[in-house]
Order: structure tokens, then sequence, then C-alpha cells
């Protein structure tokens, strides 16, 4: 080949190499935040030149620090395994017990099943655990951690092949390791090495998740013998007791659906046990005549056979633990910690039989080709269970079948039931019921106190219950102090559920002999009931109300023995129950006109008359009579079909699923809005000050309309700069519940005095260790879901995290959805009261804990927007009950300060046929008006970019538009991602030129989020001097270099080209 | 004609080749840009008159050296800016669809719709890549036949 051609050619190569360069230098630029994320590097820093009245605000527990002031990893991480431990024990709960536990130190046991070396730690994606864990083996005979060599594993996809592959979810740990003290057992090393060695071909991991044709993978007895035929020999010398571990895993964006179990696995459904759990059970029984079940699943496992099995001792539901929980459960097994946890979710015998069952999965219109233009707007489901979700439905159903009314013996329904339907057979354990090691005695301390007050139009109602519990047996323990109320119900009238939970509490750890009274506050509202038929007399409909006549109140051990205690008080013989009853522990109260109004909710908190919002949320407000819901004036006749074929008819419900919601005005009046005025007024100035000072008008008129856009488009992680008010671009945001989704040597702010340095032994950690939501619920400990919180703010301290993606606040529907395990319950009251401590816990640190998915993200079937439809009954007092509650938060208000979570998440869902992120109902109406929410709105990831108009006008604070933040920088509001429109308009900074409502929403936006973010720990790092710097991180300098080099061999080899090209000529 | 292709060498083929997998690249994109509303590229132009523009390039590759001889100079300058424009075509494919290559291998996995706008969308960079890497190829080689 001639110098000429080779010349030409490697010309065009490096001119190919350089516009790949050039393209990807542009992409990493685009999304440095989220490679920041991803590789642990840092592109900028925020950085403050005048240290002087920094970090002050917020700093982290003395105890945590050295004495130089830098941050303490050993000890932080000794302390999130000894809380992790403390939230296991405290949310572990006995099911059952014929007295083998506590199990004595220095037993010899064998653990059966292949979740005994593979345990379910977290959720798989978005709540992992992370890093180095303990298993059961250890926790149960070790003193030392090994975290070098039991870190935690996930599955993930290989792009280049498609095979599913297993991977670390940190990288090596030569950090630290931990001593602690553990069961004192030895455990049967032969099982262990089988199942570690069936664990290579079976790719479990700590994080696996649920599937729609799921497989347990519990290896049979078969595969065991082809491992070690001689296995059995072993049971004689560790047959003290035999440990058996069944799991079911939940995950991010997959469920389990009705029938989804891969075929011959002896199960039909796939939370059932299928035949090779039951034989690992039978090897169980053939090793000890003790056999002990560890529930390890976030969802109800069906494990009713189990509860009626006398050859089975022992029942413990130990949720997801998280990295180090299960030395929590070790702890209850060798009983250092009498158990005290209830369940929060009713576990029925068989789960198909619960309403909303069958309506679950994926269902599409039936003529949505023919009348759907916006993508995943086909989908939906019919939430015909109406409000008797969970345990509201069983225990309603069993009080109308114990007073024979509403046809609740009927066949319809009934799947475990020899003939008519009966609660027996149907429930193996009911909500908040749990055991314990030692007894209780428990008494009403007096009268419960009733306290209504009324200012202007707001009435305040509540009632304290002193519960007096006396630890009458022979170990200290805790118990819960569960209240549950009873409203009264006509057949035929607004639906009631014949109990649900008010409020709860939980003595200190009582020595034996020992009493403690707790007092449990319950705000009246909750056992108001929602009527969406209420006349309101001016033009609107619907309120909560307070009907007329006898309330009841019990405590229980959960709600069915609390419903018992109730149908005892009134009158009904003991032997006509399911379980035991004392009609002591109930109390029974009148309530009339003049006690409490039968319109006394009818003003939310902040003031605001409540109305209908949501109308659109039932499909019989479109399509009228179309859609039976449940209802306990017939459950027989009215038990839910499955509506698998719906067909759309009504064009208003059209065109809503096709986005058709806001049009952008474009001539109104908009000299009233101030923008770009002039001022000294700094955001640094706001720390502190409350949403309604005067000073936010100021700084808000500072900003320009195209500043105030740029904050509401460009959320997620970052937001964006502003020049005019003095804030810069800055990372925010991160998962979850159980931890900040950042290493600790990965901290977006390395300028902080306490930051611990990438060279640190310990900076692998990642904080991401703690238990699954439902585990915490299960502690009916509010203690100890502020203590998690407070942690997880002192984590986002270390991280430089001041906004968490977190925690999961949607209903346990059911027990399919495979993302239970991030949700805490079925309950509300007690899903809401758990986020409100965890909120307000980190919070105190500075750290805004933002729930999600508000609302209705009921299943992650379709999850990328689904319709639910249901009443606003439902709406009100099932889902958003818990979210109100939270941002209420009325506990920790004060005279001087509006408490409540200062942040959310949005769902992808709609509600009804509308996008929850342009629902004005929801996001505004119920969210800040009648729940008085002051902070960050955010929707999901990427969602709806194709109603800008609607969303940002609906309340929404923020798009969610991960990675692509920066102001001046590399994106515009041109950005192709806004370009195509649902309303054909075209997005700018001038969109909203004529538009007043959308300059005046864009503004309150502005205002919102930068109020959360002057609550925040953020705050830490903001004054005058405060700017950021580019750092040049590895794969910056890559990309330069890459463009530098191809650059000068492209100019090289086209001059060589050249001169070659001349000399040939010449030649 | 016929005369014309006798006189065509390894390199013009190349360059041809690329010129056809310019106008799949394009052609895919616009496909998978119209599938559905959602996934519609913002920046469709621009794609495509990078695209052209590549192709035209691509083929005036083919026809200059047969007016000014094998590695003449503007029939490199138009394959260096040929390659440039279809890398860039891909470069904007790819900025587009990256949130949903990375949602579909993450937390949108289920997204059925997604990926088969993903399969096209490969299909669009693909022959992009490929047409541009043939050309670098046909660089090296004779455009046509020295007598």
């Amino acid at each position: 080949m001639k110098k000429t051609g080779i010349f030409r050619g490697l010309a065009a190569l490096m001119s190919f190499l350089l516009s790949i360069s050039v393209i990807v230098g542009n992409t990493l630029e685009s999304f440095s935040t989220t490679i920041d994320t991803a590789l642990g590097t840092q592109s900028e820093m925020m950085v403050t030149d005048d240290k002087d009245a920094v970090y002050d605000r917020f700093t982290p527990p003395a105890e945590l620090l050295n004495e130089d002031g830098t941050g303490n990893s050993h000890a932080l991480i000794q302390a999130a395994m000894d809380l992790n431990r403390e939230q296991a024990a405290e949310g572990t709960v006995l099911l059952k017990n014929n007295g083998v536990l506590p199990l004595a130190s220095g037993a010899n046991v064998t653990l059966f099943g292949i979740r005994s070396q593979v345990p379910i730690l977290g959720s798989s994606f978005g709540v992992k655990a992370f890093g180095g864990f303990i298993n059961l083996d250890e926790a149960l005979q070790n003193n030392v951690t090994d975290f070098a060599h039991h870190i935690t594993t996930s599955l993930s996809q290989n792009w280049a092949t498609g095979q599913i592959e297993r991977g670390y979810t940190t990288g090596d740990w030569s950090g630290d390791e931990f001593e602690f003290d553990g069961a004192g057992y030895k455990v049967n090393p032969t099982m262990t090495s089988i199942y570690t060695k069936l664990n290579e071909t079976y790719l479990h991991t700590e994080n696996a998740g649920p599937s729609e044709e799921y497989d347990p993978g519990e290896p049979s007895v078969k595969e065991i013998e082809g491992v070690n035929a001689d296995f059995r020999n072993s049971f004689a010398q560790y047959g003290d007791a035999s440990i058996v571990v069944i799991g079911r895993p939940s995950a991010e964006s997959e469920d389990y659906l009705p029938g989804g179990i891969v075929a011959g696995l002896g199960a039909e459904e796939p939370i059932a046990l299928t035949t090779n759990e039951k034989d690992a059970i039978a090897l169980a029984k053939e090793c000890s005549d003790k056999v002990i079940i560890l529930v390890n699943s976030a969802s109800a496992v069906e494990i009713g056979e189990l509860k009626n099995d006398p050859e089975i001792d022992a029942i413990l539901w130990i949720g997801a633990p998280g990295s180090y929980g299960l030395l929590g459960v070790a702890d209850i097994l060798c009983g250092k910690v009498s158990p005290s946890g209830g369940l929060a979710d009713i576990f029925p015998t068989y789960n198909m039989s619960a309403p909303a069952m069958q309506n679950m999965g994926n269902f599409s219109y039936k003529n949505a080709a023919d009348v759907i233009t916006r993508e995943n707007s086909s989908n939906y489901i019919i939430e015909a269970e109406g409000i008797y979700v969970g345990y509201r439905y069983y225990e309603t159903r069993y009080y109308d079948a114990v007073l024979g009314q509403g046809n609740a013996t009927g066949t319809a329904g009934t799947y475990a039931s020899g003939s008519g339907w009966d609660y027996d057979a149907e429930v193996a354990y009911g909500f908040g019921y749990g055991l314990s090691y030692t007894a209780f005695d428990m008494e009403f301390e007096g009268e419960p106190v009733f306290n209504v007050s009324k200012k202007d139009d707001v009435t305040t109602a509540t009632a304290t219950f002193n519960v007096k519990v006396t630890n009458t047996g022979n170990v200290p323990g805790k118990k819960s102090v569960q209240i549950y109320g009873q409203a009264p119900y006509e057949r035929g009238g607004i639906e009631k559920s014949a109990i649900v939970l008010l409020n709860y509490g939980k003595t200190g750890l009582l020595q034996p002999g020992e009493s403690e009274v707790v007092s449990v506050d319950v705000d009246l509202q909750y056992i108001a009931t929602y009527d969406s038929s209420y006349d309101n007399g001016d033009g609107t409909y619907g309120s909560y109300i307070v009907d007329p006549g006898t309330y009841y109140f019990a405590f229980g051990n959960g709600a069915h023995d609390a419903l018992n205690n109730i149908i005892a008080s009134q009158g009904v013989a003991v032997e006509n129950l399911v379980g035991e009853a004392n009609a002591d522990y109930a109390f029974k109260t009148e309530i009339t006109e003049d006690t409490l109004s039968r319109t006394a909710f009818a003003y939310s908190k902040t003031g605001t008359k409540i109305s209908n919002q949501l109308d659109y949320a039932d499909w019989n407000h479109f399509q009228e009579g179309e859609v039976t819901y449940l209802s306990r004036a017939d459950w027989n006749g009215t038990y839910p079909k499955t509506y698998s074929d719906m067909t759309l008819t009504s064009q208003e419900m059209i065109d809503y699923l096709n986005g058709k919601y806001y049009t952008i005005a474009t001539d109104d009046d908009t000299s009233g809005i101030e923008w770009g005025k002039k001022s000294d007024l700094m955001f640094y100035e706001m720390a502190g000050l409350d949403f309604d000072d005067e000073k936010w008008d100021e700084l808000l008129s500072e900003m320009t309309l195209e500043e105030a856009q740029y904050l509401a488009t460009f959320g997620g992680p970052s937001i964006p700069g502003a020049e005019s008010i003095g804030t810069v671009e800055t990372y925010m945001t991160e998962n979850a519940g159980n931890g900040i989704a950042v290493n600790l040597n990965a901290s977006k702010d390395t300028e902080a005095p306490w930051n611990i340095s990438p060279e640190d032994p310990n900076g692998n950690w990642h904080p991401e260790v703690f238990g699954s939501s439902p585990l915490t619920a299960a502690s009916f400990n509010p203690d100890l879901a502020k203590k998690l919180g407070e942690f997880i703010g002192i984590e986002s301290l270390f991280t430089g995290i001041p906004i968490l993606w977190g925690p999961g606040l949607n209903t346990h529907r059911h027990a399919y959805n495979g993302r239970n395990g991030e949700y805490y319950s079925e309950d509300p009251i007690l899903s809401g009261y758990t986020a409100m401590e965890f909120a307000i816990g980190a919070l105190e640190y500075g750290l805004i804990a933002a729930p999600k998915h508000y609302a209705f993200n009921d299943q992650e079937t379709n999850r990328a927007g689904v319709a639910p439809f249901m009443t606003e009954q439902r709406a009100r007092e099932v889902e958003l009950r818990a979210y109100q509650i939270a941002f209420e938060a009325t506990k920790y208000d004060t005279e001087d300060n509006d408490a409540g979570m200062r942040g959310l998440m949005i769902s992808f869902s709609k509600i009804g046929p509308v996008e929850c992120t342009v629902s004005t109902g929801l996001m505004t109406e119920i969210l800040k008006n009648e729940w008085g929410f002051k902070g960050y709105a955010v929707t999901d990831i990427y969602d709806d970019f194709d109603l800008y108009g609607s969303v940002l006008t609906s309340g929404t604070t923020c798009y969610d538009t991960r990675g692509m933040s920066g102001f001046y920088a590399d994106t515009t509001l041109t950005s192709p991602r806004f370009a195509n429109q649902a309303d054909g308009s075209a997005i700018s900074a001038a969109v909203f030129a004529g538009d007043a409502n959308a300059q005046q929403a864009v503004k309150e936006s502005a205002h919102n989020v930068l109020y959360a973010i002057a609550s925040s720990n953020l705050m830490n790092r903001y004054n005058e001097t405060t700017h950021v710097v580019k750092l040049n991180t590895w794969w910056r300098t890559a990309y330069h270099s890459a463009i530098a080099v191809t650059g000068i061999l492209t100019a090289v080899f086209a001059i060589l080209f050249v001169l070659s090209k001349r000399k040939e000529k010449e030649a | 004609m016929s005369e014309f292709m006798k006189k065509q060498s390894v390199g013009a083929y190349f360059n041809v080749i690329a010129a056809i997998l310019g106008i799949v690249g394009i052609i895919a994109a616009c496909v998978c840009s119209s599938m559905t509303v959602t996934y519609a590229l913002g920046n469709l132009g621009i794609i495509i008159v990078q695209g052209v523009l590549g192709i035209v390039l691509a083929c005036a590759a083919v026809v200059l050296p047969n007016i000014f001889g094998n590695h003449d100079i503007c029939s490199t300058i138009a394959v260096c800016v040929s390659i440039a424009m279809f890398t860039a075509a891909f470069g904007q494919v790819l900025s587009e669809r990256i949130l949903l290559i990375a949602g579909l291998f993450s937390y949108d996995s289920v997204n059925t719709v997604g990926w088969q706008v993903f399969y096209v969308t490969v299909v669009s960079i693909a022959a992009f890549i490929i047409g541009a890497l043939l050309m670098i190829i046909g660089a090296f080689t004779r455009s046509v036949k020295e007598r």
C-alpha cells in the first residue's frame, strides 16, 4: 500500500476517533452527576471560600467523630450495626412457639433451606442491602464479622450477552472487622457447605427479585444428596434444633402475579410453599424434634399449614433484616431479646382470597389501540375492593359473619373455608399479631381522656388512652399497645371497616413484675368516614363524617384480638368467636352532635374546607354503573369480579388518558408577577426562615422566569443554580429508605470538617444497610422509627446528601406487590406514623425525607402509567391517609413550628385516568391546601416529559431529570427531552410568557423547593462566597486527552497525506 | 455506466455500502422516532441533516476519484467529513436514547415498548457506526482502478 493511502486512511480513522471523543465528552458532561454516582468520582465541588459560620447548623454526634473533628468511620459502622440489630430484634414477629424458643446458647443446630445461606437482606434494586454482611451462620455461632468474604450479591443482566449474572454490591472489603456476641450455637457445617455449593448454580443473591413466573429456587433432596449423599449422618451431632429459612424476595419493577409460578414446583401460587420447600421442612423434622421456621420475606407467605402442623414448633417472621439484622434474629432465637413485633400485614391462608387480588396484574382497555394515542396510558386496574384492603376486609367480614349480617358467610371469596366463609380457615395470622417470651397484663388506666376544641372552623378532637402494661412473666420484654376503633355502621350506609388501627405506642424494656403506663393519643379524625356524596351546601360534595352513635375502642394483640374484645363488649358470647376475647379491654362511648359534630372534620387542620378532589378516580364517574365496589351490605353479592375487559366509551376519560389536561395561555396579563427585581438578598440568608416569611417574596422576585423554570425543569439528584439568588448547581438527592446510597469515600460534601477521606480503610462502606420497611413497621415502636431517621440523617451529613428519596409510603394493597419490601404496611396509620417519626428524626440532622410514590403505586406491573380506579373514600382513607399523617405530623407541631415532611416523590401511576403528576386535586388541593405540605415535590425519574405545562401547573414543584441539570451549561429549556408535548406546545424559556397561572405556579414551585433546601443540611455549606468549581476526574481527563491526541493525530496525518500526495505528484 | 462501474475499486464499494448504511441509519432513526409519541426523537431533523450530508459526501468520495484520481485531496476531505457526519448522527441518536437505554437496563426493564424502540435504535446506531468504519477501511484503499 502506498504511503498516501496509509496517511489518508489514518487521517480518516483519526477523524472518526476525534468525533467519538467529542461525543463521549459531551455525553459524560451532560450526565456528569449520574456518572459521578456510578463511578464514585467528583466532577464538581461546592466550595465556600469564607469558612466562618459554615458547618454549624447540623453536625454529627461527637461520638462519631475523631478528636480532630473528622469522621470516625469505625464508630459509624458500629453504630449502624447496633441499630440494624435493634431494628431486626424489635421487628421480628414470633408467630408460633410451643416452648422451643428461646433456644439456649450452646445448642447444636442445623440450618435448612438455601435461604439459610443466601438470606434475603433487602429488596432487589432500589433498597438493596449493601456491602459486607453477617450471615445466619455467623450470627448464630461466630463473634467477629468477616466482611472481607461476605459481601452481599446482586443480579444484573449482562448487556452484551443478555445473561443474568451475579455480582457484588460493593468492591472488595479491606476495612475493619467488628466483634459481636452471637447466639453461641454450633451450626452443622455439612448442610452449610451443601447449600453454599448449590448456590453456585442457583444464582440466589441477598437481593433477589420476584418475577412474573416465579421459582423460589429451593433445591430438592436429590440435589442435596448429589452434593453429599451422606448428609443425614450429620444430623445426630447437630440435632438440638432445626432452623428452616423460607424466603420470598421483593423488588422494584417486578411483581408476583396470580398463578405466576413455574410449573411443576408443587404450588399453584408464587408465595405458596413448593414441594422442595416442604421437603426441606421434612428434612428438618428428620434432623430434630425441634423445628423452627424463619419466614424471610416482606410479603405474606402462605404458612397456614405450618401453623397447624404440630411438628412445627416455632415460626418467626423476620422480614428482610438488612446487612447486620440477622444478629437481631439471633438475639431472638437465643433469648437475649424477647420478641415484641406484630405483623404489619395480615397473613391469609391463601393470598388469593383477598378481594384486591381479583384485580391485580396486567389489564389493558379492550379498545386501547383505537382510542389511546399516549404512551403508557393503556393499562388499568379496578380496585373494586373499595376500602376493604388487608385486615379491613378479613376482620370486617368476620365481624359481620359473627353478627350474621351482610351475607358474610356466603361462598364468594372463600378459598380455605369448607363451605361458607370462615375466618378461622381463611386467615393464618392477623394484622398486628405477635407473641413474646414473657407474659403481660394490660388494662386501661382510668377512662380515656377526650379532648375536643375548635378554633375558627378547625376542630381538633383527640382521645388519650392510658394503658397499664405489667410484665407478669419471667424474662424482660417490651410490649406494643395498639389502639383500635370501631365506628357505628348501618347496613347500606357509607362503608366502614369494623376495626381500624388508630395509633400505637410501646413500653420500654419491662423487667419481670415491672409496670409502665403507655399513653396513646388518638386523632379522632381517623375514625371518621369520608362520604363523597355528602352535600356541602356550597355546590361541592364530599366530607369527613362522624356519624352519631356508639363508638368502640379497644387494645389487643393485633386487630383481630382487639375486634374480639369489642365484640365481647357488645354482648356476644366468647364461644362464638375465633380466638379469645375480653370485654374489659374495650371501651364504649356515645358520640352525639353535642360531643362531636357530624361535620367536625369538614375543615382540615389548615382550615381548608374538605370536598371531593378525586372524582375522576372512580370509573363510574365516567361510565356509570360498570364497576361494583365491595360492600359489607352484601359481601357475597359484591365480592369483586375480575374486570379484565373494560372498554373506554367516555370521551372525557379518553382525553385524560391522552394527556389533555392543561392548555398553556398566550395572552394573559402577567405584569403583576415580578421577575428579575434588583436586590442584594441571597439564598444563603434564608436558612431556617418560615415558609411565610416576607423575605421569600423578595428573593423569588429577584429570580428571572427562566431561572424559576430551570429550577422546576431540571430537578432530581441535582438542582440547577440560579445566579440572581446565589445558588449553585448542587447534587442533592439519593435513595433510599434503608440508608443513603453514597459510599463514605464518595461524599458530595468533601469540604465538611467531618468528611471521611477517600484513603480511610472503611471508605467504601455503603450506608444502605438497614432492614426493609415492614420490619420497622412491625416493631410498632415510634421511637425506633425516629432513631432510624436520625441515623440516616447522620449518614446524610457524612455523604453530603440533603434530600432522601424515601421512605416508601405506598400501601400494601396485597401480598403480590413486588415492592412491598419498600413500603411499611397494609395499614395507613401504621405506615403514616412510622414515616412521620422517620422524617422528623432525619430532619434533626437536616435530611429531608421525601416519601414515595405519591400516590397509588399499588403494583409494579405496568407501573409506568397504569390507571388505578377507586372510590375517593378508598383513596383518602387508605392510601392518602398514610401521607396525610406524615405530612401533617401534628404530634410535632408547636406554636412556632409547623412540623412535617418537606419532600415527596410522585408516582409514575395515574389516579383514575389522570396522571398523579398533573392532578391538581392531588398535588395542590389535598397535599398543599388540606394538609399544608410545603416543600420539594418531584416527579419520578423522567416521568411525563410530554405534559410540561400540566405538570408544572398542578402543584408538582419539579421534574426529576436525573443527570440533566445545569444552568447556563449543557442543558436548555429547548432540550429534545421536552420536544414532544401532548398538547403540541413548544417548550422554551418563553413558553409561559403569556400564562399568568403557569408563571405563578413556577414561582410557587421555586418557593417550595428553595424552602425545603433552606431547612436542610445543605445550608451548612452556604454563604456569600459559595461557588462551584469543576474538578478533574479521571474520566474528564481521559476524554480531554482523547480529544487532544486524536485532534493532533488527525492534523498530523492530514498533513502527512498532503505532503505525501505532493511528493507523489512531483514524482 | 458499465464503464464507470468497471473503473471502480474496493474503496468505492466501501463508500457505496457506507452511503447505503447511512440511508438505513436515517430510516431506522425515523422509524424509531415514529413508533410512539413518547419516544419521538426531538433532534430528528439534525440527525437527518447529518445523515444526508454524510451520504452525499460518501457519494462524492465515490465520484471524485474518477475525476481527480485515487486519494485526491477533495475526496479525502469528503471521506473525513462524511465519517464525522455519520459519527455525529450516531451521537445524536445515542444522546437522545441514553435515558431510555439506562432505564431499560435498570429500573424500567419491563418497558416492552421501550425495548422495541431500543432495538430499532440499535439498528440506526449500528448503521451509522458501521458506515463510518467502512469508510475508514475504504480510505486506506483505492477507489478507482489504476491503469
